[in-house]
């Protein structure tokens, strides 16, 4: 079974998540459960972090696509950040790039959610 | 003469038995008196084989009374004591008649041959029942010591013939009376039965067997000494007189040892009966656990079950879950106040108990005193599976001693068969739901096999080619052609995300909403705006659906494509491959003009021998044993090299490629490769 392995960090208001391994059907619950945790906490302000993400399927991509609008409806997003380029193609042939924001640097997105509040 | 015509055999002890009686009563109505030696010989034979069948016969009818010695016992008790009545009513009776000698008219020699033929059942009963209890419970075979004191018997039986021929000659007799007698105080020693009595039974047994044996004693002192019973019996074989005797004697030794034996066990008695208990009730709950697979049920006989065996007044069965502990199974005490105990000892599941142990109720409840339900001390013990500890079971004493060792062993004995019935519930529930999964998959299989094509609508000018290859967890691919008119074919290839029936599902949902679409939308860049409308409000926000759509002109070879998030198509022109990749986020991911906005259309005229591939992302996105993707570049290599080959062709050579590559990793995603050729009319 492929690995998968989530974590959770503030920076500041900003949530950030870091996510490592395969994520797929079987792993995505998990990732589900952290994203339940930010609405209980009503963090709505989230960042992603692929950097140590090697593989992500269908499901996967699925568990943003489900939470991306509670956080916008609250003022938040979900951002995405550090993605390696097999990853980042999944998501641009999916038209991804369109519907979300993606950052090279985590900082960039936290800087994006610093600078959105200010006005 | 009449012997030989006698079965000897055991099985026909009642029936040979009855014929001897009838052989012996008219024997002695014959001859009242046999001085006569051979007579006498030939009469003390009949007494002795009669005596021998009824033992047979009723050894094998009491083997089945071995369950309940003491019923055994009272039986003795009432047929000896009835002994004693009739012995002491003769001898008075025969007292009174004043010359003290018997006369020997019909009627006398009628009730004395009455009377002996009673005696002869009776001691011949309580014989076998002795020879039944001294069996009981032995777990080597005592046979020998039994059978020695058989032999004695019969000596002694058969040693008093030797005094009608020289009356001098009673030291035989009296020797083998003598070992006789101390062969049964040897015997008289197995008792091993009583240790397995219940307190109360043995407490019966105990005063049973004094009485017992002060009756069997009195019956043997008036056997001995009344000069009438001795005469009467005497008289008609001396051999029964000393049988008689020595089962008397049998009798007064056997329960006199057999009271001072209970009495050694009172103390016991107790302990012993707990043992027995925790032994039936660990039985019983072995039992359950592999016949009952209802953990909660179990859980109540657990509880229940520990109470008696550790003597404890409350039991209850707590397991872990993900929000701390679970409360299961209560015994005798509310559910409030064993949650309170059971989070005071184990905090907030933190604390863990690795081993049984025991606390002091008190040192829980320093801070506050609760009246009711006041316990003594509580003893707790882990569920432990695999080294791993999956609840606890908690007993707890109102009142008395601490638990001790023996108390913790059972505790802990209970523990276990909890933690066992504990791990085979939740296997039953995995395997359970590993099985409506599997029930689940087939479904969403039959309903993939039903929704795609079963033919491909190939042309001479346009050649078409289809492959589908399910994984095992079925992936959502769905591909179809529709013959808009007669020129026109439209084609999609789409993925569904998420896998199993919920995928199998949307397919069907996304099936029925291009077919109906397909023949009113005649533009690929329009039908999958619609698509998507259609779907807002259908789809789960997480579910999203890729697909390709396009339209073939099968009279003049021009195709319009459309993409929503699908992989790119390929085109294969003259060995050249080139990926078609119109703008399109994926259907489902946005209903906002976002969709609309960013999908493009793109319109392509068909050259002769041009290839056209639509496929799925289980083909690039196939893993190999070290994680890597197949990809797309070895599969356009696979359609360039092979582009003048046939279609079949070529989705068999990808195939074989494609299980090459991943030969060591599974398919876990559908595979479907749609090819299209495009024939110029010459």
């Amino acid at each position: 079974m492929a690995e998968f392995n989530v974590n959770l960090r503030g920076v500041g208001a900003v949530s950030v998540i870091d996510v490592k391994g395969y994520l797929d059907a079987h792993t995505a619950p998990e990732l589900e459960n952290v994203f339940n945790r930010l609405l209980d906490q009503k963090q709505y302000q989230v960042v992603v972090n692929f950097d140590d993400l090697k593989y992500i399927s269908s499901a996967g991509l699925g568990v943003f696509m489900a939470y991306v609008e509670t956080m916008r409806e609250n003022e938040g997003d979900i951002k995405f950040s550090n993605m390696k380029e097999n990853v980042y193609n999944i998501f641009d042939l999916l038209g991804f790039p369109i519907l979300y924001e993606f950052f090279k640097e985590e900082n960039e997105a936290i800087k994006k959610f610093c600078d959105s509040s200010k006005f | 003469m009449i012997r030989t015509n006698l079965k000897f055999s055991s099985v026909k002890g009642l029936e040979n038995a009855i014929l001897l009686s009838i052989v012996l009563f008219l024997f002695n109505l014959i001859f009242p008196l046999h001085d006569v030696f051979l007579l006498a010989l030939i009469h003390e034979g009949i007494v002795f084989l009669t005596i021998y069948f009824l033992y047979n016969y009723l050894h094998q009818s009491l083997t089945n009374k071995l369950d309940a010695p003491l019923s055994l016992v009272l039986n003795i008790g009432i047929l000896g004591a009835l002994l004693f009545f009739i012995l002491s009513i003769a001898n008075s009776a025969y007292e009174a008649d004043i010359n003290g000698k018997i006369s020997f008219n019909f009627f006398n020699s009628l009730l004395s041959i009455l009377l002996i033929f009673l005696f002869i059942a009776s001691i011949v009963y309580i014989f076998t029942s002795f020879r039944e209890l001294f069996f009981l419970r032995q777990k080597k075979d005592p046979s020998m010591y039994f059978n020695t004191m058989l032999v004695f018997f019969s000596l002694s039986f058969f040693s008093n013939i030797l005094l009608l021929i020289d009356p001098t000659m009673d030291y035989p007799h009296s020797a083998f009376y003598v070992v006789a007698i101390v062969l049964i105080c040897l015997n008289s020693i197995r008792v091993a039965w009583i240790a397995f009595l219940t307190k109360k039974q043995k407490y019966y047994l105990l005063g049973l067997s004094i009485v017992l044996s002060v009756v069997f004693g009195l019956a043997f002192s008036l056997l001995i000494d009344s000069e009438i019973v001795r005469q009467m019996i005497y008289t008609f074989s001396p051999g029964l007189h000393t049988v008689f005797s020595l089962v008397m004697i049998y009798g007064t030794i056997y329960f006199g040892v057999i009271s001072f034996i209970t009495l050694f066990h009172l103390p016991t008695a107790e302990a012993f009966d707990r043992k027995a208990q925790e032994v039936a009730s660990m039985m019983d709950i072995t039992k359950l656990v592999t016949q009952v697979f209802d953990f909660k049920e179990l859980a109540d006989t657990i509880t229940s079950m520990t109470t008696q065996a550790c003597n404890s007044d409350s039991a209850w069965l707590v397991t872990n879950s993900k929000n701390g502990i679970e409360l299961n199974s209560v015994h005798k005490i509310g559910y409030v106040d064993a949650n309170d105990v059971s989070n005071r000892l184990l905090g907030s599941g933190d604390a863990s108990f690795e081993q049984i142990e025991v606390v002091d109720y008190d040192s829980l409840y320093r801070d506050k005193k609760f009246a009711e339900h006041h316990f003594h001390s509580v003893a707790v013990a882990p569920l432990k599976m695999h080294g791993k500890t999956n609840g606890y079971l908690f007993t707890a004493r109102t009142k008395g001693n601490s638990f001790d060792i023996e108390d913790r062993k059972s505790l802990q004995a209970f523990a276990y068969y909890a933690a066992v019935a504990l791990e085979n519930a939740m296997l039953i529930k995995e395997s359970i739901e590993k099985e409506r999964l599997e029930k689940e998959l087939d479904v969403a299989r039959d309903i993939q096999r039903k929704i795609l094509p079963s033919a491909v609508p190939s042309t001479p000018q346009l050649a078409i080619s289809a492959l589908f290859v399910p994984a095992f967890e079925v992936g959502g691919d769905y591909y179809d052609f529709f013959e808009l008119d007669d020129d026109n074919l439209g084609f999609v290839v789409a993925d569904v995300s998420g896998k199993g029936i919920t995928a199998a599902f949307i397919m069907a949902e996304v099936k029925g909403i291009f077919e109906s679409l397909s023949k009113i939308v005649q533009q690929p860049s329009e039908l999958l705006i619609k698509v998507n409308e259609v779907l807002r409000g259908n789809l789960e926000r997480k579910n999203f659906v890729t697909a390709v759509y396009g339209i073939i002109n099968k009279k003049s070879g021009k195709m319009n494509l459309s993409r929503a998030g699908h992989t790119p198509t390929i085109i294969c022109r003259e060995g050249n491959v080139e990926r078609l990749q119109p703008a399109g986020i994926g259907l489902g991911l946005d209903f906002t003009n976002s969709f609309s906005n960013s999908l493009k259309e793109m319109e392509i005229q068909l050259k002769n021998n041009d290839i056209i591939v639509c496929y799925s992302d289980g083909i690039t996105e196939a893993k190999n044993s070290q994680g890597e993707d197949f990809g797309y570049d070895k599969f356009e290599k696979i359609i360039s090299d092979n582009c003048s080959k046939s279609l079949d062709e070529i989705s068999t050579l990808v195939m074989r490629e494609l299980s090459l590559f991943s030969k060591d990793h599974p398919q876990h995603d559908d595979i479907t490769l749609v090819l299209f050729k495009w024939k110029q009319k010459q």
